[in-house]
């Protein structure tokens, strides 16, 4: 019987989605009930990652130490993981007190196309025994072939697995099925997908990466996480199940736990709202989707031109400022 | 370093020797430059010298040239300081004039390592193409000029139709020029024509040299390597982590074998020709993770973590030796088991 090894990136993604305002509080609620459910994985951090508190993308209601450390107090058979963006992510600052903390799992994570900036991090995580993995995001912005190319970067740089993110949720399920068999083919080292909802692909599309050749998934309860949200664990763990994979996961407990995550985590269970199929159309990063709600109501002009144009503009994670000059833009045009 | 670690390096390196001295005694008294003299290739054969020139008098004198001298002078001070060294701080690519008492030089510039072929590609093919290209022209106005190795690569030999047997010098295979660590390959292969072209046009008493893997003291830990990263997850408790197909097949060589080898090749070897160096006992990455966690006292987890089930030809990269073993009459002093021990706890030493 085939394993698939989930991450839940639940207090990661999900912190996307109240403005990186989870609390130490709901981050232990929720470890304890996902340990108790054998999550494998538990990712915890502001929603970009370690390190990313910031203006520029958002301050986080409390500190990576925080958070790691009651993580941690709060994990027994679960793994903590983290999400790194050289950048944000110093090896100084912010990599080597998370080690200290007590980090299991290191996912090192670049733009689809910027695996390069990668190479220090993913050797240093090695250096230090943790388990770790490249991630690409916004992996729908490269052509399958240079994302193989730069998956196989990561893969000489040490990591022991290469996910992709459909950070848009833009792909359609034979979108995924190219890209993960190419990179199957092309890589030595597992591969994984991280699929987002807003074309209601976030399972399927998940299924479509196990169908092609990927043993990692992620998934969110109730898919807490940016825009319209993730694939959904709980469902996911259930499908798998139905279709004959192991996950390790207790299902019952993972049902439990995203209960749990609904009512103590979620101001709002993550639905697809018509900006996020427009964000997922126009192949923008669902991160965005706070600012460019919160901007394009502060100008009065209509967010689904500001998705789309932002698409056109081809702008990645760390971009956020870009929206209020594309918001400028567009109220330029209307008084024309 | 430790006294007690400079020691057994010493050691290693008589026992490679093995009482062979005389065969290097074309050596004696002559001036070696070896370029990119700060790696492992380099540091090893000063320790080599430093046995050969201290208890065998044969008053060679160095001169290691390397981009970053500092670096070197912190790390082994006890090699740096020795009297017959001379270091020179400079770009391979930049080299014009050198002194004109060099005679033998041992041309080991340009990092093997993979990750700074794959971040880097251009300066990876340049610093090959053009290092070698300004070395060679240098060479040119030495008027005491014998020898020259040309440290070239075993990636050289590119994707052979079977590779379940040892390598011979003479065959090569198929290189996708196309693919992300395609640089360094290619940059070796274009170098080895540079040799060729200044060799058979102006020469140059040229031989090359295709090294595959090794072991032994000196190998940092975090190079990209799967036997430098077991032993490192090893030392860090484990789990050794196996990426990819576990029945790939590697060989390795000891260091101080390795330097009396390159030795030999400059003191004898037979310009135009080519030698493998490496060793031939061949072992699987499976294996080669089972030995290792044997030689620790703790118990070990290996992980084995891939993408798909793999064909069942393994990918299998060891060297024939015969033409250098026959030719220059070399030996694999330390056998693999005996290596990989001294690897490991040369670096528990350090470690501790």
């Amino acid at each position: 019987m085939k394993h698939i090894l989930i991450s839940d990136p639940t207090l990661r993604d999900g912190n996307h989605a109240v403005a990186h305002q989870l609390s130490a509080k709901q981050v232990a609620i929720y470890c304890q009930a996902a340990d108790k459910a054998l999550v494998p994985i538990i990712e915890v951090g502001h929603g970009n990652g370690l390190g990313a508190s910031s203006l520029q993308v958002g301050e986080s209601l409390e500190t990576d130490e925080v958070l790691l450390s009651t993580a941690k107090a709060n994990l027994n058979k679960s793994k903590l993981g983290i999400h790194v963006i050289p950048g944000f992510a110093t090896i100084q600052r912010d990599l080597k007190r998370a080690i200290e903390i007590g980090v299991d799992v290191i996912r090192v994570a670049s733009h689809c196309t910027e695996a390069d900036i990668t190479q220090r991090h993913l050797g240093y995580s090695r250096e230090k025994g943790k388990e770790t993995y490249g991630v690409l995001m916004m992996s729908h912005m490269a052509p399958t072939e240079l994302l193989v190319e730069e998956a196989q970067k990561m893969e000489l740089y040490g990591a022991e697995g290469i996910i992709i993110m459909d950070s848009a949720g833009a792909y359609l399920p034979t979108d995924v099925a190219e890209r993960i068999s190419a990179l199957v083919e092309g890589l030595s080292v597992p591969v994984g997908f991280h699929g987002h909802n807003n074309l209601g692909f976030g399972i399927a599309n998940s299924i479509e990466a196990i169908n092609s050749g990927a043993t990692m998934l992620d998934g969110t309860a109730r898919g807490f996480g940016a825009g319209a949200g993730n694939a959904q664990i709980e469902v996911l763990v259930a499908v798998l199940q139905k279709m004959g994979y192991t996950t390790g996961i207790d299902l019952y407990k993972i049902l439990d736990a995203a209960d749990i995550a609904e009512r103590e985590i979620m101001p709002l269970i993550p639905v697809i709202k018509s900006e996020s199929i427009i964000s997922g159309l126009a192949g923008v990063f669902s991160g965005f989707s706070k600012h460019v709600a919160r901007i394009s109501k502060e100008y009065n002009v209509d967010q689904r031109d500001v998705y789309f144009e932002l698409g056109r503009r081809k702008v990645v994670a760390g971009q956020e400022d870009l929206i209020i000059e594309v918001v400028l833009d567009l109220v330029k045009k209307k008084k024309k | 370093m430790k006294q007690e670690l400079i020691n057994l390096l010493r050691a290693d390196c008589d026992k490679s020797l093995a009482g062979d001295e005389e065969s290097l005694d074309v050596l004696r008294d002559q001036s070696i430059l070896i370029t990119g003299g700060t790696g492992f290739v380099g540091k090893w054969i000063t320790e080599a010298v430093s046995l050969l020139n201290q208890k065998y008098n044969f008053n060679i004198k160095l001169y290691i040239l390397a981009r970053n001298i500092q670096e070197y002078k912190e790390e082994v001070p006890h090699l740096a300081r020795q009297p017959f060294i001379n270091l020179i701080e400079q770009d391979v690519r930049n080299i014009s004039n050198l002194p004109e008492e060099i005679g033998y030089i041992i041309h080991a510039a340009g990092s093997p390592d993979n990750r700074k072929h794959a971040t880097n590609p251009l300066k990876t093919i340049d610093t090959i193409y053009r290092g070698t290209h300004a070395l060679l022209d240098a060479c040119l106005r030495l008027p005491n000029l014998n020898k020259v190795v040309h440290l070239s690569s075993n990636s050289v030999y590119g994707q052979l139709p079977d590779q379940h047997y040892a390598i011979k010098e003479s065959q090569m295979g198929a290189l996708d020029c196309n693919s992300v660590n395609a640089a360094y390959s290619e940059g070796k292969r274009l170098a080895e024509t540079v040799c060729a072209i200044y060799r058979n046009q102006q020469k140059l008493p040229i031989i090359i040299a295709r090294p595959f893997a090794f072991i032994g003291p000196y190998q940092g830990l975090e190079k990209p390597w799967a036997i430098n990263n077991f032993i490192r997850d090893g030392i860090l408790g484990g789990p050794i982590r196996i990426l990819g197909n576990e029945e790939t097949v590697r060989s390795y060589l000891y260091g101080s074998d390795l330097a009396f080898w390159l030795l030999k090749i400059l003191a004898n070897g037979k310009t135009g020709s080519t030698y493998n160096l490496g060793g031939e006992q061949a072992i699987s990455l499976k294996d080669l993770a089972a030995k290792i966690t044997s030689n620790f006292s703790q118990k070990i987890d290996v992980l084995v973590r891939y993408s798909k089930q793999y064909p069942p030809n393994p990918s299998v990269s060891i060297p024939d030796t015969t033409h250098i073993k026959s030719e220059l009459k070399v030996k694999q002093v330390f056998d693999f088991d005996t290596s990989l021990k001294k690897t490991i706890d040369w670096y528990k030493k350090i470690h501790q």
